[in-house]
């Protein structure tokens, strides 16, 4: 017995590595929860930001309040100060603008002209003499014709919209400020979305004008229920956020939630919604995307009716969407215009490119070094005598021409239009058949990364190509140290994160897992539109069926 | 609520985790086995009785959860037989868990330096595995069942096709003929087919996690079943395919019927390869069941989190799966992890499951 004890007793060696199991285990924990925890500690509860802005009353006294605009404004070279006389009554008069922000047309037209001609004060003369608020009413009601009109009383306010682009006017003798001209937006059409062209679908796309973006949003068609919630984000310069739903239809923990994370954001200035999406996603250490960022108005819509949350941001041309599972990483809109049969072929065919671009130089590293007995003969010995010349280990010789891809595409963007397609002439065809030629790469590799590749470009999101194309690095490794059981291994690390992954509460796999047979209709298969009774289960929404 | 919070999972999450952490290295390592003790093409009939009797057992089992919902096996244990009897009980099923982790993981780096990575360390398997799956385990039940029930699927699909390939060199006659030997060869069969089916203990603190305990029964039966079944097919197909003699010769029968013929026309032309690479991820998932078993019991008998506890255990599977030195011994291990199934559901749910019917019915106590 004792003898039996102390021959199966583990020897020294495997003590060691048990405890290197741990330690290395406990090491890695330590850092990654290190790490999480700061970068998590840049929301901070928004409370403790109040409201601190400075207030002061307008005077009413015409040359102390221009005064002061004055000497908070004149530094600014672009803030014009129209000073005129009325007609008639002959007080003194100033417009206040920034120049190049307003409709020069509007403003000359409907105000400067009106009231510095005698016509409109010689019909109503009596009002000459009329002070104070009643003067103001009667400008408002009666003379200027623009249909956004408002009257500000706190002057740094009024400051504060001069410089957003308002158009102030200050006459002698009326006891506030009013806001006469809207800010003209720079619009550019709405082209087609180039990051995401459809061949069938709408042509539009947003643009950077918030209003544009909601407009388009409405004009999908006529319901009650759209929401679009503004909201103001950024500490230095204040943005606005449209938070967009159906109240009908979303859940309303969710719409909590989500207005929650969005009210802790503490950034001095938010640039694009690559910033939100930053701020409000579950875990950042991870390589997935958390939101979905899309130019097309017609997906937000979508989006919305499923359940979803739309969040527009002033000032760029990508809404987010929240929550995204993985698999709406792999759908188009088009699934949807086009007929059942091709769409649901369509998206098995991404579902099998997504594997490709994430696994096919790992498969080829473990297939080469490891195991070239499990590929059929033939093939074995082609690609081993294509090799024979090449100096290198699969590794290397995999990551050479894999990271001239990558650098292939990087310069593929900076370069301008005529020029890009000789680039991928050169950089693909030439470089590629060369490095064949010069014996570093064997030809069957060449044909891997290519498909890697070109497999990358077809996953409908841009940006979850650009995860698929990060990880296949990490794949490569895991083939490179453990071959075919690495290449496992990497799958079920990649399964696993994604498994433990939630974007906004909902788990990243559903509805692959946990089952929700009743979504499987729109994961791989797109079950033709007239049998998708039901929104996606796994969004809780309020209102569960499309039909009536 | 919109997000779940809590740590339960859905009623056929609970099949699955149970067939999973039933389906491991029993593919590989039941025809020979079972043939060896019984030597007659008749086993496949021990494996459906022994199916039926696992199954009786494990209704037990989630019976006696029931009672206590929301509680694991590791909590109302103490409620049943009090608190030193219960720390005992909870001791013998951890010891449990861990040495069938640890068995399950030998037999997997067995194989994939047999078949895959010759010459490989054997560390250099066992380790990152290990660590892959406390990764997972700090996800929470919820994570686990996510990924179980992504790769069982796909697991049972690649084993029907390949079962079903293997058609190709299927002879009747090897099964034949039926019942020749009598019934007791059968009877013999039993014991080691018992043993395949040693895991399903993991329904003690599955019950207590399930959202609807009330198809706890439901969820036991067919994650039994679907096991049971692969089973009954893998070994019809192995003995079909190789016959009994063969199979007593081989030492891993499953993988050498799949190298004993070519399907030509495919990338593959030997099936061994996609089985093992499905067969790999299965052991993944079954490995992360008992390892989780292990974690959540430590975690709840000694009451800290069961964060320190998944770190703390790695070492301690570790060693359990380097402590058998040849592969006879890893026979024998597993061997005697059937036989402790056995005897652990003598001496743990049926003693419970008859005391809280005592207390509870013949004395009127609230237990």
């Amino acid at each position: 017995m004792w003898d039996t004890i102390i021959e199966y007793f583990p020897d020294w060696k495997i003590w060691c590595q048990a405890i290197a199991t741990m330690l290395i285990a406990i090491g890695v924990f330590i850092i990654h929860k290190y790490i999480f925890d700061w970068g998590k500690a840049k929301t901070i509860n928004r409370q403790q930001k109040t409201n601190e802005k400075k207030t002061q009353q307008i005077s009413g006294n015409y040359d102390i309040d221009l005064n002061n605009l004055r000497n908070d404004l004149a530094k600014n070279g672009d803030v014009n100060f129209r000073e005129f006389r009325t007609g008639l009554r002959g007080s003194r008069a100033v417009l206040i603008f920034v120049e190049g922000m307003q409709d020069e047309s509007q403003i000359n037209k409907h105000i400067m002209q009106v009231l510095m001609e005698n016509k409109a004060w010689s019909s109503d003369g009596y009002l000459i003499q009329s002070q104070g608020d009643a003067f103001t009413a009667y400008l408002k009601e009666k003379l200027l014709s623009v249909s956004k009109i408002s009257e500000v009383t706190d002057l740094y306010k009024l400051e504060e919209s001069i410089l957003l682009g308002f158009t102030a006017l200050l006459i002698d003798g009326m006891p506030h400020a009013l806001i006469v001209g809207e800010p003209k937006p720079k619009v550019r059409s709405t082209d087609e979305p180039t990051s995401e062209a459809l061949l069938r679908g709408p042509r539009v796309g947003f643009t950077e004008v918030l209003g544009e973006n909601t407009a388009l949003l409405r004009q999908h068609g006529q319901t009650t229920h759209l929401v679009l919630k503004m909201v103001k984000v950024g500490n230095e310069i204040e943005r606005n956020l449209v938070i967009a739903y159906m109240d009908d239809i979303v859940n309303p923990d969710l719409l909590k939630e989500v207005e929650d994370r969005i009210a802790n954001i503490d950034i001095d200035f938010v640039a694009e919604s690559g910033y939100i999406e930053q701020f409000i996603e579950d875990d950042w250490l991870s390589p997935f995307q958390q939101l979905q960022n899309t130019e097309r108005p017609d997906r937000v819509i979508n989006a919305l009716l499923s359940g979803r949350i739309g969040i527009l941001l002033d000032g760029t041309p990508f809404a987010l969407i929240a929550p995204v599972t993985f698999t709406m990483l792999l759908q188009s809109p088009e699934d949807y215009y086009e007929r059942w049969l091709p769409s649901t072929l369509l998206r098995a065919l991404r579902f099998f490119v997504a594997f490709l671009a994430l696994m096919t130089p790992a498969l080829y590293i473990s297939f080469i070094s490891f195991h070239p007995g499990l590929i059929p003969t033939e093939l074995a010995i082609t690609i081993i005598e294509t090799r024979q010349g090449v100096p290198f280990p699969s590794l290397i010789e995999v990551l050479i021409l894999e990271i001239s891809i990558e650098i292939l595409r990087e310069a593929g963007i900076r370069l301008p239009k005529p020029i890009g397609p000789a680039m991928g002439i050169v950089g693909g065809l030439i470089i590629g058949d060369a490095a064949v030629q010069a014996g570093i790469v064997s030809p069957i590799l060449v044909i891997s990364v290519a498909l890697t590749a070109i497999s990358s470009f077809a996953i409908p999101m841009y940006s979850a190509g650009i995860t698929l194309r990060i990880l296949r690095f990490a794949g490569m490794l895991f083939a490179a140290i453990l071959g075919m059981f690495g290449t496992i291994l990497f799958f079920l690390f990649i399964c696993s994160h994604l498994t433990k992954l939630k974007s906004f509460g909902v788990p990243y796999v559903t509805p692959v897992s946990p089952y929700r047979f009743s979504d499987w209709k729109d994961l791989i298969l797109r079950a033709p539109i007239p049998l998708m009774k039901y929104r996606p289960a796994m969004m809780k929404t309020q209102n569960k069926k499309r039909k009536s | 609520m919109f997000t779940r919070t809590d740590d339960k999972i859905t009623t056929t999450q609970a099949s699955i985790f149970i067939s999973s952490s039933v389906l491991g290295a029993g593919i590989l390592t039941l025809p020979r086995s079972v043939v060896s003790a019984a030597k007659t093409p008749d086993v496949w009939l021990s494996i459906l009785i022994s199916g039926i009797i696992v199954i009786l057992m494990a209704i037990v089992m989630a019976k006696l959860s029931q009672k206590f919902p929301d509680k694991t096996i590791f909590q109302y244990a103490s409620n049943i037989a009090g608190k030193p009897l219960a720390f005992i009980i909870s001791t013998l099923l951890l010891v449990y868990f861990i040495m069938i982790a640890g068995f399950e993981l030998r037999v997997l780096a067995e194989v994939t330096m047999f078949f895959l990575l010759e010459g490989t360390p054997i560390w250099a398997i066992i380790i990152p595995f290990i660590w892959l799956s406390g990764y997972l385990l700090f996800g929470g039940i919820n994570a686990i069942a996510r990924l179980l029930q992504i790769i069982f699927p796909i697991s049972v699909l690649v084993l029907i096709i390949t079962y079903l390939l293997s058609l190709k060199i299927f002879d009747i006659n090897q099964l034949r003929p039926f019942l020749g030997e009598g019934l007791l060869p059968v009877i013999h069969g039993l014991k080691s087919t018992v043993l395949i089916f040693s895991g399903f203990e993991i329904t003690m603190f599955l019950i207590g996690h399930m959202q609807h305990p009330e198809q706890a029964i439901k969820a036991v039966v067919t994650g039994l079943g679907i096991p049971a079944c692969i089973y009954l097919f893998t070994l019809i197909f192995v003995i079909g395919g190789l016959s009994v003699d063969a199979v007593l010769r081989s030492t891993w029968p499953t993988i050498d019927l799949l190298r004993s013929f070519e399907i030509s026309g495919l990338f593959f032309e030997r099936l061994e390869f996609p089985f093992l690479v499905i067969w790999t991820m299965q052991m993944f998932s079954n490995f992360t069941c008992y390892y989780y078993g292990a974690s959540l019991g430590i975690s709840q008998l000694i009451k800290v989190n069961i964060g320190p506890v998944i770190l703390g255990l790695m070492p301690f599977i570790y060693l359990s799966a380097m402590i058998p030195q040849r592969s006879n011994d890893i026979f024998a291990v597993g061997d005697f992890i059937g036989w402790s199934s056995t005897v652990l559901f003598m001496i743990i749910p049926l003693p419970l499951y008859l005391i809280w019917l005592i207390r509870s019915k013949g004395l009127k106590q609230h237990v």
